[in-house]
């Protein structure tokens, strides 16, 4: 998803990910109306129906990779034990096991975002949502996490919508590009 | 979201935040000291109040008066005749027989009558005015009179005395021991019938001498009263005390207040009260129904121990409305603590809404950590309390213990107050965390996630 800023991108991820509510219209995804849930039922869709990661990273400070990762298992209250194993997991799965006790500070920026998307597949959703994922990163390391994105939505057949500006990077992954302008889809085309 | 994950992230949150977590803290700890000592103050009153009452028998004890001298009480002698109207039965005097009669009452122990002789105490030189109360023997050894030296009478023949310790200073005595065994002069007045005629009378009005006469009586000391029983509902608190036998045979004036004197006029001389001990205070109600119905006033502690109880409670209430400034004070102090938390805190509660917290998780989050300050709090604040409260009653020991008061526990800690305090305290603490936790769960992610 591409657009100069203030195009809508954001918000429209926000709506995506059931952190925002419309003002008006409806958002129906796999099924379910997001648009018509509740606070409560909107936080249990955010917990296990979708993830998000975003350009700031957005991992709490004072916590470990690990417990960064299981933060989404405590909410969904899942024992302790249960938890570090499949928080394990997630890390190995991103490649950054041996990074489990890091505080977020102590990594570097390509290895938070890593930690992020471990975070937002934690609870296994089918859907994730990226808002900015290079935003903050080297072209190097940009084109490590959007690659593994990619491998994400073609191995797992996990559903990813990535916003970002770099529309050339996104071509090389991305199945199909969607450009806003002033709150509306300007274009849509199929790039791969 | 597990309690037991609320708990701990409450712990490390707080922990991470140490030196406000603790300042906050101390904020409840000090007001629920403040509170835990004044309650607990209260309560030690009204333990000590209770327990001399029941140490000394006072609720199985009724005083019993003639009508007569109840209806003096109301009486005004400036302004009316002096005649009382006896409006009991006609022979309610209270006499010997009457004594056995009451005696004779099922749960009654024993009945004395209240004997107070108005007399002159000469000890070592010294002369004090005294009204030296009359008892058997037998109550003297009972649980009603305790002993700081010596003890109480082997008959009511008897040539001995007791004193309480209150006389002691009069005498400058100071060690109760070192009176046991001493002799004392009690000077007794009497009427003069020798003078009580026309002729003495008119030497009495001219200033020349009335006619009254003295007899000393010596007596030896055989003990020392360490508390006043019979203190009773008379104003009158005796220090003297001497066998009954002894002052039947005593000189003395035939009345202890000047209604015995109306009463005299009438020829309805009887004592002016009777102390009567029951078997139990089961038998206050029965027993006073009883006397009641033979013409009798009665006076039971026991009743009035409940207006003294109402006091108590009066005064327990006030105490804790003053430590429970402290305590508002203190939940403020929470309050601020917790919302500055949630302003340096607003991206982590984003955070944790976008990985599927709910507004009640979010609530929880600072429900549990305000909760947590008041736990803490609350507990230092009850050892707070403690440790003061031992503090002062030491030092009003040893102040008062230069005055020759006994060591008085005057706080009292029972066990529901430990825990009524540490409960009381994170209830506090749980609403002062009402408003920052509604704030916390109210707050958009999607603002909380730009923040940064």
């Amino acid at each position: 998803m591409t657009g100069a800023s203030g195009s809508g991108k954001s918000t429209l991820l926000n709506l995506l990910g059931g952190l925002d509510t419309p003002s008006s219209g409806s958002i129906e995804i796999e099924g379910r109306r997001i648009s018509e849930m509740s606070r409560e039922e909107l936080a249990l869709y955010r917990r296990s129906g979708v993830g998000m990661i975003f350009q700031s990273f957005n991992l709490i400070p004072g916590f470990s990779a690990l417990e960064n990762v299981a933060l989404p298992l405590v909410f969904a209250g899942m024992a302790k034990k249960e938890r570090r194993e499949r928080a394990h997991e997630g890390l190995a799965k991103v490649g950054l096991e041996a990074r489990a006790a890091h505080r977020p500070y102590e990594l570097s920026g390509g290895e938070q975002q890593r930690v992020a998307i471990a975070r937002a597949l934690v609870n296994r959703p089918r859907l994730l949502l990226a808002d900015e994922p290079t935003g903050n990163l080297d072209s190097r390391t940009s084109r490590e996490i959007v690659t593994f994105l990619a491998e994400l939505n073609r191995v797992q057949g996990l559903t990813v919508i990535i916003v970002t500006h770099e529309e050339s990077l996104a071509r090389e992954f991305a199945g199909r590009g969607v450009r806003l302008r002033d709150g509306r889809v300007e274009s849509e085309e199929r790039w791969r | 979201m597990r309690v037991r994950d609320h708990v701990e992230l409450a712990v490390a949150n707080l922990w991470k935040r140490k030196l406000r977590t603790l300042l906050t803290a101390f904020g409840v700890t000090i007001g629920i000291g403040a509170l835990v000592a004044m309650v607990s103050f209260g309560k030690g009153m009204q333990k000590n109040v209770t327990e001399s009452f029941r140490s000394l028998d006072l609720f199985n004890s009724l005083t019993v008066f003639s009508e007569d001298f109840m209806a003096g009480e109301r009486f005004d002698p400036d302004r009316r005749p002096a005649v009382i109207q006896p409006s009991g039965a006609p022979g309610a005097v209270l006499d010997d027989g009457a004594l056995a009669k009451i005696a004779g009452l099922k749960g009654v122990d024993t009945v004395f009558p209240e004997v107070r002789i108005p007399a002159v105490v000469r000890f070592d030189g010294r002369d004090e005015f005294r009204l030296v109360q009359a008892i058997p023997a037998h109550v003297t050894t009972s649980p009603m009179l305790r002993f700081s030296a010596g003890k109480g009478f082997a008959s009511d023949e008897e040539r001995s005395l007791i004193v309480a310790v209150s006389l002691l200073r009069d005498f400058g005595v100071q060690e109760p021991r070192a009176l046991v065994g001493k002799r004392m002069v009690i000077s007794s007045i009497g009427f003069d019938f020798s003078r009580l005629n026309p002729a003495g009378l008119t030497a009495a009005l001219a200033g020349e001498r009335l006619p009254f006469e003295t007899e000393d009586t010596e007596l030896t000391v055989v003990g020392v009263a360490s508390s006043q029983a019979f203190a009773g509902p008379l104003p009158i608190q005796s220090d003297v005390f001497i066998p009954s036998g002894v002052a039947k045979r005593m000189k003395r004036l035939p009345f202890s207040n000047i209604w015995d004197i109306f009463r005299a006029s009438e020829g309805r001389l009887g004592y002016s009260a009777l102390n009567v001990r029951l078997k139990s205070p089961a038998y206050v109600e029965p027993v006073k129904k009883e006397v009641s119905g033979m013409g009798y006033r009665v006076f039971a502690l026991a009743d009035q121990f409940q207006e003294v109880q109402k006091g108590f409670l009066i005064l327990n209430m006030v105490l804790a409305a003053v430590g429970m400034i402290a305590i508002v004070v203190a939940s403020l102090g929470i309050v601020n603590t917790m919302v500055m938390s949630i302003l340096e805190r607003t991206s982590e509660i984003g955070i944790m809404k976008a990985v599927g917290a709910s507004d009640r998780d979010v609530r929880r989050i600072f429900f549990f950590e305000s909760s947590l300050i008041g736990l803490i709090g609350g507990a230092f604040g009850f050892a707070l309390g403690w440790v003061v409260s031992g503090i002062i009653n030491r030092v009003v020991n040893y102040f008062l213990a230069k005055q020759g008061v006994p060591f008085i526990q005057y706080f009292d800690f029972p066990v529901w107050l430990a825990l009524g305090a540490i409960a009381f305290s994170v209830a506090v603490s749980l609403a002062a965390g009402i408003y920052p936790a509604m704030r916390a769960a109210r707050v958009d992610p999607v603002r909380a996630l730009r923040h940064d």
